[in-house]
C-alpha cells in the first residue's frame, strides 16, 4: 500500500531535471534523423562525369601503367589529364597536355614498387584557347564513404546510419545522466541529512533502495520508448519505412535499456557504498567512459576487436534489432543478470550499514 | 501500569572502530513517561539513540522495545515509533506540506489533522519551501514529522536545539501533553535545566558511560542553585554559614554562593540586605558533575 511514495517524491523532486532532459535527447536524436539523407549520399557519391572514363592499371615487375580511356569530345582539340590525391583536383600531381584528339587514351607510366597509389584522374577536353570541358573523372581505387572510414558502417542505409547513434554517443549520453541521477538518488539523501527521518519510518531499507533503482530504470525505459517513437516519426518523415520497420526501430532503442540498467545498479551501487555524491559520480563514470573508450578502440584496431566483447554495449544487439534479424536472448539476459547482481549486493550493503549523520 | 517497560536496553555496546560511542548500558523507560537523557557533547546520546532505531548496528547487547527487538523487529517498532533526529534535512526545494504528507504517509497514516494542528501550534507556515526556512523554523519541521502520526512512542535529540524560549516552552509544553495521552518520551539534552522543567526520570551519561538513573524530583534536592546577589554595602560573609550552603565567595560586594537546601532560610537573610541585583540559576550540568560525579564517584 506504501510502494511507490519514494517514487513519487524522487518524481516530485526530480521532474524539471527529468523532463529537461527528454527534450535535449528528443531533439537530438531527431536533429541526428535528419541528417540522413546526406550520410547516404556521400556513400552514393559518384564522381562527375565517371561513367566517361575507364581506367586500368597494369602493373610489371618494375613498373606501373595506368590506362585511361574516355568517351570521345567531337569538337575537342586535344585534352589535359591532370593526377591528384583528392578529388577536387587541386594541385596536381601529375599534368599531361596535349594529348591527341584522335586517341582518346593515354597510358601513364610510374615506377613504383609498393604498387601505384591511390589518385584521382581528370580529363579535360581543350577545344580552343578560352574553352575547356570536363569530359569525366576517375580513380584507380573503390571509394570509401567518410562515415565507413571513421565509424566503420558499412552500408549507407537508414539501419547503417542509426548503428552510429548507437555505437557512437548513445553510452555517453543516456549512460551519464543516469548514472549521474541513480547516484544522486542515494548520495544526496545521505548528504542533504535525509536519510535518518526517512528511514525512522516504518519502511524497509530495501524497499528504499528498490524503489530508486525503480524509478531511474522506469524513467529510462520511458526515454528509450520515446526515442523509439521519435525514430519512426523521423523515418516516416524521410520516407525510409519500407527500409526499416518500425517495431525495428523501437526494438533498438528499448534493447538498450538492459545496459542502462546495469549503469543505474553499479551507480547505485557506487552511491550506497561511497555516501559521496563526488565518489560515486566518479566510479559511474569512469565505468561508462571505459566502456565507451574500450568499444571505440575495439572498432579502430582491427587486432583488438575482441576487447569488446568485455563491454556490455557489446551484449547489445542494436544492429541485429535494425535488420530485423533475432535478437540474443542469452545477451539480453546477461545483462539483466548482471544488473541484478549488482543491485543485490547494494540492498545486502545497504541492509547492514551504519547510516552516517 | 508505571512499570510497563516500553524501552529495555541492556548491555549495548556501540564501537565505531576503536572510538567508544556507548559502553555497557542498562537502561528502562517506562510507558507514560518523559525520560531525559542528559550529557555532554560526545556523551554517546546519538549513538544510543540512533542504535534503538537501528540506523546503526550495536556492536553488543540488546534492546527491546515494545518487547520488539531493535534490529530484527525495527520496521514495527518504527511503525509505533516518532522520531526526531539531532541533526537532519529535508528536501530544500519541496515544500514543507509536501514532504510531511510523504512522511506522514511513509507512517501509513492519511490523517492530516494532527500535522496541521502541530504547524499552527509552532507557527510554522506549511507553504514554504523547506530550503528557504530560518534554522528554528526548520527545527520545528522535524518536531511536527516526529508528533504527526500520533504513535506511542516518540524519541527526541535534542528536540529544542534551535529554538527561541518561546517556542522551547511551547515545545515542553507539547511534550506534557502527549505524556498525558499515555505517550512515552525519550529525549536527549545537554542542557539540565530543561530536563528539570519537563522530564520525569533522567538517565546521565558521560564519556559513553551510564553515571546515574534518577527521579528528577529526587535530582532536584541534590541539585545546587547557584546565587549570585550584588549589595548595596558589603555585608558579613559569616551570616551565610549554615547548612546548604556551599562554595561561598564575595567579591567585593558581590556575594556567589551554591544553594543545595535551606533556600529559604538564605532568602530571609538576604531580605535583611539593602539589594541591588540578584540571579539564581538551576546548576549547569557541569556543575552537577563538579559536584557530586567529580572524582569517579558513582551517584
Ligand atoms: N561515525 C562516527 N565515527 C566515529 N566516531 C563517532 C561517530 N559518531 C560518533 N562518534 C564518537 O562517538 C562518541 C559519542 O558521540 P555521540 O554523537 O553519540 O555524542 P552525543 O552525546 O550525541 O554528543 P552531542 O551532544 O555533541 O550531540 C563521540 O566521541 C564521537 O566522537
Ligand atoms: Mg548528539
Amino acid at each position: 500500500m506504501k510502494i511507490g511514495k519514494t517514487m513519487w517524491m524522487e518524481l516530485k523532486n526530480r521532474w524539471k531535471g527529468f523532463l529537461l532532459f527528454i527534450l535535449v535527447v528528443v531533439l537530438l536524436v531527431g536533429g541526428f534523423v535528419q541528417a540522413y539523407p546526406s550520410f547516404s549520399e556521400a556513400f552514393e557519391d559518384e564522381l562527375e562525369g565517371s561513367e566517361n572514363i575507364d581506367i586500368e592499371v597494369l602493373e610489371d615487375r618494375k613498373n606501373v601503367t595506368v590506362k585511361l580511356s574516355w568517351k570521345e569530345i567531337v569538337d575537342a582539340e586535344n585534352y589535359s589529364i591532370l593526377v591528384s590525391e583528392s578529388a577536387n583536383m587541386m594541385a596536381p600531381l601529375d599534368r599531361v597536355d596535349g594529348v591527341e584528339n584522335t586517341s582518346h587514351n593515354c597510358s601513364l607510366k610510374y615506377d613504383e614498387k609498393e604498387g601505384f597509389p591511390e589518385r584521382y584522374f581528370a580529363v579535360v577536353a581543350v577545344i580552343d584557347e578560352d574553352e575547356k570541358e570536363l569530359v569525366g573523372m576517375g580513380m584507380n581505387f573503390e571509394r570509401t564513404s567518410p562515415f565507413q572510414e571513421i565509424w566503420g558502417v558499412d552500408y549507407g542505409d537508414i539501419q547503417g546510419f542509426l548503428s552510429i547513434l548507437w555505437s557512437t554517443w548513445w553510452i555517453l549520453l543516456i549512460g551519464l545522466y543516469i548514472g549521474y541521477i541513480s547516484v544522486n538518488l542515494i548520495t544526496k539523501d545521505y548528504e542533504e541529512e535525509r536519510m535518518d527521518v526517512l528511514l525512522s519510518k516504518p519502511i524497509s531499507r530495501r524497499q528504499y533502495l528498490l524503489e530508486k533503482f525503480s524509478i531511474v530504470s522506469l524513467y529510462t525505459l520511458a526515454l528509450l520508448v520515446l526515442v523509439g517513437l521519435v525514430l519512426v516519426a523521423s523515418a516516416y518523415s524521410l520516407g525510409e519505412l519500407n527500409s526499416v520497420s518500425s517495431s525495428a526501430l523501437m526494438i533498438s532503442s528499448v534493447l538498450s535499456w538492459p545496459v542502462f540498467l546495469v549503469v543505474i545498479s553499479i551507480s547505485v551501487l557506487a552511491g550506497v557504498y561511497l555516501e559521496s555524491s563526488r565518489k560515486a559520480v566518479g566510479v559511474s563514470f569512469i565505468f561508462i567512459l571505459i566502456q565507451y573508450g574500450v568499444n571505440m578502440v575495439g572498432d579502430l584496431t582491427e587486432g583488438l576487436e575482441y576487447l569488446k566483447t568485455y563491454t556490455i554495449i557489446n551484449y547489445w544487439n542494436y544492429e541485429a534489432a535494425l535488420y530485423g534479424e533475432a535478437v540474443s536472448a542469452y545477451d539480453v539476459g546477461f545483462l539483466l543478470v548482471l544488473s541484478a547482481v549488482l543491485i543485490v549486493s547494494a540492498l545486502v550493503i545497504f541492509d547492514r550499514k551504519d547510516i552516517p549523520v | 501500569m508505571e512499570n510497563e517497560v516500553v524501552m529495555k536496553i541492556r548491555g549495548l555496546t556501540k564501537k565505531y572502530g576503536d572510538v567508544v560511542g556507548i559502553k555497557d548500558l542498562d537502561l528502562d523507560v517506562y510507558k507514560g513517561e518523559i525520560m531525559g537523557f542528559l550529557g555532554p557533547n560526545g556523551a554517546g546520546k546519538t549513538t544510543t539513540i540512533r542504535t534503538c532505531l537501528g540506523l546503526l548496528q550495536k556492536t553488543s547487547g540488546d534492546v527491546k522495545i515494545f518487547g520488539l527487538d531493535s534490529h530484527e523487529d525495527s520496521i514495527e517498532i518504527r511503525k509505533r515509533t516518532g522520531y526526531l533526529p539531532g541533526d537532519f534535512g529535508m528536501y530544500p526545494d519541496l515544500k514543507v506540506k509536501s514532504i510531511l504528507r510523504y512522511l506522514l504517509s511513509q507512517s501509513g497514516v492519511s490523517d492530516e489533522s494532527k500535522m496541521k494542528g502541530l504547524a499552527e501550534r509552532l507557527e510554522l507556515d506549511l507553504s514554504r519551501k523547506y530550503g528557504n526556512l530560518s534554522k528554528g523554523n526548520k527545527q520545528k519541521v522535524g518536531l511536527v514529522q516526529a508528533f504527526m502520526a500520533d504513535q506511542d512512542l516518540i524519541i527526541m535529540d535534542e528536540p529544542t536545539s534551535g529554538l527561541d524560549p518561546l517556542m522551547q516552552q511551547k515545545c515542553y509544553e507539547l511534550l506534557r501533553e502527549e505524556k498525558e495521552k499515555g505517550k512515552t518520551i525519550f529525549m536527549s539534552s545537554h542542557i539540565l535545566a530543561e530536563v528539570e522543567e519537563v522530564c520525569d526520570r533522567v538517565a546521565i551519561i558521560r564519556n559513553a558511560e551510564l553515571q546515574v538513573v534518577e527521579e528528577i524530583e529526587s535530582l532536584k534536592e541534590k541539585m545546587g542553585k547557584k546565587l549570585e546577589i550584588e549589595f548595596e554595602n558589603s555585608v558579613d560573609p559569616s551570616i551565610f554559614a549554615m547548612e546548604g550552603v556551599e562554595d561561598f565567595e564575595m567579591d567585593g560586594r558581590k556575594a556567589t554562593m551554591i544553594v543545595t537546601s535551606n533556600l529559604d532560610e538564605v532568602i530571609k537573610k538576604i531580605s535583611k540586605q539593602n539589594v541591588i541585583n540578584m540571579s539564581l540559576e538551576t546548576f549547569s550540568l557541569e556543575q552537577l558533575f563538579l559536584t557530586y560525579y567529580s572524582g569517579g564517584g558513582k551517584g
